[in-house]
């Protein structure tokens, strides 16, 4: 209790004299985080989306012929054996012609004088779920064009390539924000504490003469690391939900953000964040003061 | 640590020399001895090794040559973490004071014993009590940059004897004071010795060691005078 109480004081003197360049640290680390954290935010969001699209992945083949019962049987074994499928559906040119009609809706007249011929035959795969990387996709695609009597495959290729490069996009955009925070987080606390240490080499000097142990000394840095690795953090994230509920209220109605579920993080990515924070910067502490507290 | 180890001495130095880059010799061949609750003058002019030879003994400076032992620790030996153990046990009033000018009174005061994990109430109990016997109480909030050069060796004295050590080394403890503060500052050290402290005090001002009965070393360019009669302890002399 005795030790607590003294660490306490050593720290709120130290917090108190130096409290311009804790504000200035505090400010980077929580700005790292924010700018990280929605990064990451709208990269787990993005996932979470690409995940549900890949739920309705649907591979088209269309053919020249309306295949017979046992040319069916024969396509259905030839697909399952090179990936298992949850569903395989024959669509019939007279199906086909039934669906388009129902989808034209009122301007269904347009059809009138035209009879189902026009319209190809195809087999409609649903594909299981580990079949979600784009080169999986395109490797099954280019194999069922392969098919006896395929004409053309479609499964929407441009808009999942374009989904899956700005993915990509944005997962080297994580990874960058990721190192800015480490970097900013480690280092400002870090330059923080060597400030700290060189401003107290007088008082650090008599404490060891006076018989300070070095947990006397280290542990009021490390305790000024981890509130700002806590307060930056905290702030950071709070920045973060503030902005969140802004675009929510702002951007709610037709448009992307209704195919995006957008949501916040659960409780424990928060903890994650909060907690490498901290990390961080009593690591950046730790080695500032390894380097410039000679005791 | 503070209870009179019988025959065991607080301090033993055997044939211990310093000599600093490139080719100082501040102390050369020293043998001394001093046993629990001894208080004892070192004297000599300015150069003579006081300085040095006192910090050796609290692990400022370490030997050279020759076995350096405080409290049973030899200090060439010592591990790092026993170290601020044995300084806590030790207070030092060093001949530049060492006070934070930006701190008040109190503040330098109580680090000795903020170091040592004594609780707030005690601090500020024991830096009344210490202040009052050096008649500074009315300084207790000054910031001690701002003091006289006597007040702040009355505080640094105070730091040294704050966390009640069991040993007490005053470098010139009494060279910027009148001779009615000296008279304070000595009282103080012989109330210290009498609880039991060892009492060490590098001086080079004999009115404050030429009346009593304190065994007085003189060192004389690193070397005690008359060594050989010097290193056997005299136990009369101790409270």
């Amino acid at each position: 209790m005795k030790f607590i109480n003294t660490i306490a004081v050593q720290t709120g003197r130290n917090l108190q004299k130096t409290w311009p360049t804790q504000f200035m640290t505090l400010l980077t680390v929580t700005l790292s985080v924010l700018i990280f954290s929605f990064f990451f935010l709208i990269y787990t969001n993005i996932i979470k989306t690409g995940e549900k699209l890949g739920d309705d992945l649907r591979l088209t083949i269309y053919l020249e012929e309306e295949p017979v019962l046992e040319m069916q049987a024969q396509l259905v074994r030839k697909i399952i054996n090179f990936s298992p499928v949850e569903e395989i559906r024959f669509t019939s040119r007279n199906d086909a012609f039934k669906r388009l009609a129902t989808q034209l809706g009122d301007n269904v007249d347009v059809l009138d004088d035209l009879d189902a011929s026009f319209l190809p035959p195809s087999i409609e795969i649903y594909p299981q779920k580990n079949l979600n990387t784009l080169a999986q996709i395109q490797r099954f695609s280019e194999y069922l064009s392969t098919l006896p009597g395929a004409v053309k495959v479609q499964y929407g290729q441009e808009w999942i390539e374009r989904f899956n490069y700005f993915t990509k996009l944005l997962q080297i955009i994580v990874f960058l924000s990721g190192i800015l925070l480490i970097m900013t987080a480690t280092f400002m606390v870090a330059y923080t504490i060597r400030l700290a240490v060189v401003a107290r080499q007088a008082e650090l000097e008599i404490l060891r003469l006076l018989g300070a142990t070095n947990n006397y000394i280290r542990t009021p840095f490390l305790i000024e690391g981890f509130l700002q690795g806590l307060f930056g953090s905290s702030l950071g994230l709070l920045a973060l939900f503030f902005l969140y509920r802004w675009i929510q209220l702002r951007f709610t109605g037709p448009g992307i953000l209704q195919l995006v579920q957008f949501t916040f993080f659960s409780p424990a990515i928060i903890c994650i964040i909060i907690f490498a924070s901290i990390s961080l910067c009593i690591g950046g502490s730790f080695s500032s003061m390894r380097k410039f507290m000679r005791i | 640590m503070k209870k009179k180890q019988a025959n065991k001495p607080i301090i033993e130095i055997v044939r211990a020399t310093k000599i600093y880059p490139p080719d100082v010799v501040a102390l050369e061949d020293i043998t001394l001895s001093i046993p629990y609750g001894e208080m004892l003058f070192l004297t000599g002019m300015s150069g003579a090794g006081k300085t040095t030879l006192l910090k050796l003994i609290c692990g400022i400076e370490y030997p050279d040559k020759g076995l350096v032992e405080v409290a049973g620790k030899d200090m060439n030996r010592i591990k790092a973490n026993e170290i601020p153990r044995l300084r806590q046990q030790i207070g030092m009033a060093y001949q530049d004071f060492k006070l934070l000018a930006d701190r008040t009174v109190a503040q330098n005061i109580s680090m000795a014993m903020e170091v040592a994990y004594h609780n707030i109430r005690a601090i500020k109990n024991r830096v009344i009590e210490l202040l009052q016997k050096l008649r500074l109480e009315h300084k207790y909030d000054a910031l001690a940059g701002r003091l006289s050069r006597g007040e702040q060796q009355r505080v640094a004295i105070a730091r040294a004897v704050a966390n009640s050590p069991t040993l007490i080394l005053a470098d010139e403890p009494t060279g910027n004071l009148d001779s009615k503060t000296t008279k304070l500052v000595m009282k103080l050290f012989e109330d210290c010795n009498s609880s039991g402290t060892t009492v060490i005090i590098a001086t080079h001002d004999e009115d404050i060691y030429r009346e009593t009965d304190y065994r007085v070393l003189e060192l004389h360019s690193g070397r005690f005078l008359a060594q050989e009669d010097m290193t056997t302890s005299t136990s009369n002399n101790m409270p």
